[in-house]
């Protein structure tokens, strides 16, 4: 496997011109509105829409979402877009296929077929450690019959060069490539193109953008995706999102066997 | 027409090599040897050694009996064996005629075991043999080397050249010289026909020469009228008696090509031996493209080869690689080989690497589904490769696809499936109404009751539900209460109280 960007020019060639190399999508210029237009997938969320580069979840790009290692929002924040990308005719994407690489637990079919996702394209594999997960990783955004991957890092975290070898991998590719980390690595660096983080409010989901290509400083500002009103059931009086009143202090999480304290 | 075809017929030689004492070869016993031996089927004696027949013992003997009588030791036969060993004789007899049939008879009586052996059709290979007497010694010196007793007749029509090989004649002749020659033979002989032959015997029939007076006499419809159809087609193709059709050409059975069983195998000896797999892809590829070549030149397709390595002290070790679905082109063989490969070190220096496929399967029995959609198609096929190259490297169980499936409990209508499966997804109202999480938990896990509430990795509270599941009560009769909780971290949780046990528990999670 070679480890070159694919459209790096021979050695032996004559020296690129300016126009050429501003034909690359990996040059940084200065501003992040001169950028090529990249092909992106609409999120699906307006808000998301405005402050992601190419108004969508970038193609072709490993796109890196963290959030807490218990809580789990990657379905309500990539389900518009992955419907998007399949009802998408302007695409080149017709029918193609939805991975899910080591999820944590199974879909709920019921589930997903209420959301509208057509199982037959919805593919499962598991993985045992983290040399199949880069292989089998590497061999699904090559696919082109894949046009989304959502990937959940192992149990043994990925260093940078193997994040490296996963985003070098995507470029290669045509669809959204995500791949989910627990929310501790947020300060390490990372070559993804996007980097999120993620956190459930009461009454949304809240989604900051703390890595952009293309954005010299991140914006930290929290994006709040609504939540199906169903989901949202009936809160008690202190749980509401109250505007202007401090939210209610969260006890860290515990453990299931962690207190002995008011055991029955 | 006509008169060609029955002139061609006319022309045939037919040769029955039989192999009176095959079920002893393909035990491996000496047959000359002074030892008592005997071979059964079922506890009957089938085949017995020079030595036991001198003691007493006979054919259709019981087992036991013939051991107490000589204190033989008895083998069990080995049909199938004795099938294989016959297939082989005929793929080297292959180089003498295209005209082979294999002949195999199960029934035996007190002169004759079960005989099989093999019958060529030789008339359009004398030329290029140079002669009956030639072609026949070079058949006999090739079964000998085989170490394999023969038995060789010569006649107009198979059942004739069989028949004439139980007794000593010259391996040429005309149609009329074999019918004579027939004449002389005992009708016990017909041991294919064990009911007709008693009927025969009854009635004072001695030799063929009585059948043949008979037919002469009364015509072939006197035997019509007696037997069956299968015994009557029989007389008539050993005695060369055409049929009252008004075109027998139409009826006449053409002698069909052997066709010999083919496979490709391939080796490349190596000028120096190797001691990295690295080393083998170029070999392995080249190798691989004459596969490919085979399989597109012949019209086949594959799901299995072997690699074989070996080295210079003649260790071997075989590499076996199974595509998910039958190829034709290299690539995704190679990839698969390559995958297995890197799997293992090589065992040894690998001086020799050669390359089998013997299953194949022909072009034209592959089916497709109907694809309208061409960018679908090619979605599909590039994605085959994928799978195939996913299911080589982590298991077959490791990829699969999830269909909905009707049942009460949510984990019975969750279903893995394999990908060639279709799944099912006709949800049902009722389903499609309630809430559902997006992540099932592979089984319902405990929640902790305390003072202040449900902990499970936190605090849960209620905030909708509850929702009644319940049924199953022919196998495990289940009742649940199930809710939607919000935990502290304000993660939305699916979980139930389940009313048979009185206890918590969480099955999914909104995601």
């Amino acid at each position: 496997m070679s480890l070159n960007p694919p459209d790096a020019p021979p050695e032996t060639t004559a020296a690129p011109s300016l126009e050429q190399l501003l034909c690359r999508e990996d040059i940084w210029r200065g501003g992040s509105s001169q950028a090529p237009a990249r092909l992106a997938v609409d999120t699906g969320y307006t808000q998301l829409n405005e402050r992601l580069a190419g108004r969508g979840w970038p193609n072709a790009s490993l796109i890196e979402v963290c959030q807490p290692p218990t809580s789990h929002g990657e379905w309500q924040l990539l389900l518009p877009a992955l419907l998007n990308s399949h009802n998408n005719t302007h695409t080149n994407s017709h029918g193609g296929l939805l991975v899910l690489l080591n999820p944590p637990v199974n879909p709920f079919a019921q589930a997903l077929l209420k959301a509208g996702i057509d199982l037959e394209r919805l593919l499962i594999v598991k993985v045992k450690d983290k040399a199949d997960f880069l292989s089998s990783f590497i061999e699904l955004v090559r696919c082109d019959a894949c046009d989304a991957v959502m990937a959940w890092q192992p149990q043994q975290a990925l260093g940078y060069t193997e994040l490296r070898k996963c985003a070098l991998a995507s470029t290669e590719g045509q669809g959204i490539y995500v791949l989910f980390r627990p929310d501790t690595v947020c300060d390490q660096s990372s070559p993804a193109v996007l980097r999120l983080r993620l956190e459930w409010q009461a009454e949304q989901l809240a989604v900051r953008i703390f890595k952009q290509k293309g954005e010299l400083a991140a914006n930290n500002a929290v994006i709040e995706l609504p939540l199906p009103s169903a989901w949202k059931g009936l809160l008690p009086h202190a749980q509401l999102d109250q505007p202007g009143k401090p939210k209610p202090k969260v006890a860290s999480v515990t453990p299931i066997h962690g207190g002995r304290r008011g055991r029955r | 027409m006509a008169t060609s075809s029955s002139h061609q017929a006319r022309k045939r030689l037919w040769w029955a090599l039989r192999l009176p004492d095959l079920p002893a070869h393909t035990l491996g016993l000496a047959i000359h040897a002074p030892e008592l031996q005997v071979i059964a089927e079922q506890r009957q004696v089938v085949w017995i050694s020079g030595a036991a027949e001198a003691a007493g013992v006979h054919l259709g003997m019981d087992a036991t009996t013939a051991q107490m009588l000589s204190g033989c030791v008895v083998h069990e036969r080995n049909p199938m064996k004795e099938q294989q060993l016959l297939a082989e004789l005929a793929e080297v007899m292959y180089q003498f005629s295209p005209f082979i049939e294999l002949y195999t008879s199960d029934s035996y009586t007190s002169e004759y075991g079960p005989q099989s052996g093999l019958l060529l059709e030789i008339s359009s290979c004398l030329l290029l043999f140079g002669g009956v007497q030639s072609l026949s010694q070079k058949i006999a010196h090739c079964i000998a080397s085989h170490n394999i007793s023969l038995a060789m007749g010569a006649g107009h029509s198979k059942a004739a050249a069989w028949l004439l090989s139980f007794v000593n004649y010259s391996l040429d002749g005309e149609r009329v010289e074999f019918i004579q020659r027939l004449s002389l033979l005992p009708i016990g002989l017909l041991h294919d026909f064990p009911r007709q032959v008693d009927a025969l015997d009854k009635t004072g029939f001695v030799t063929l020469a009585d059948i043949i007076r008979q037919i002469e006499a009364q015509s072939i419809s006197s035997f019509k009228k007696r037997f069956d159809h299968d015994f009557v087609d029989y007389l008539c193709e050993l005695f060369g008696i055409d049929q009252d059709f008004q075109q027998s050409s139409l009826f006449e059975k053409p002698v069909t090509y052997f066709q010999p069983d083919e496979f490709f195998a391939e080796e490349i000896q190596f000028d120096y031996p190797l001691h990295q797999h690295e080393q083998l892809q170029v070999p392995m590829e080249t190798l691989l493209q004459k596969l490919a070549e085979y399989l597109r030149k012949r019209q086949l397709q594959t799901q299995h080869i072997e690699w074989m390595l070996s080295d210079i002290y003649h260790n071997h070790n075989a590499l076996q690689v199974y595509a998910d679905s039958p190829q034709t082109h290299w690539r995704l063989l190679f990839d698969l080989s390559l995958i297995q490969l890197e799997n293992r070190d090589l065992p040894f220096e690998v001086d020799r690497l050669s390359l089998n496929c013997r299953t194949t399967l022909p072009l034209q029995a592959r089916n497709n589904m109907l694809e309208f959609d061409a960018a679908r198609k090619i979605n599909r096929q590039h994605f085959s490769i994928t799978a195939a190259k996913l299911k080589a490297r982590l298991g077959d169980a490791a990829v699969y696809k999830l269909s909905y499936r009707d049942g009460y409990l949510p984990n019975d209508t969750n279903q893995r499936i394999a990908l060639t499966d279709i799944c099912q997804q006709e949800l049902p109202d009722i389903h499609r109404r309630a809430q559902r999480p997006n992540w099932l938990l592979d089984a319902p896990a405990a929640v902790e009751m305390r003072k202040q509430g449900l902990y499970w990795r936190g605090k849960i509270t209620l905030i909708a539900g509850p929702e009644r599941i319940q049924g199953n009560w022919w196998r495990e009769p289940s009742a649940r209460d199930y809710f939607i909780g919000l935990r502290q971290d304000r993660q939305r949780l699916w979980l139930f109280w389940d009313l048979h046990k009185q206890q918590w528990f969480v099955q999914g999670i909104f995601a």
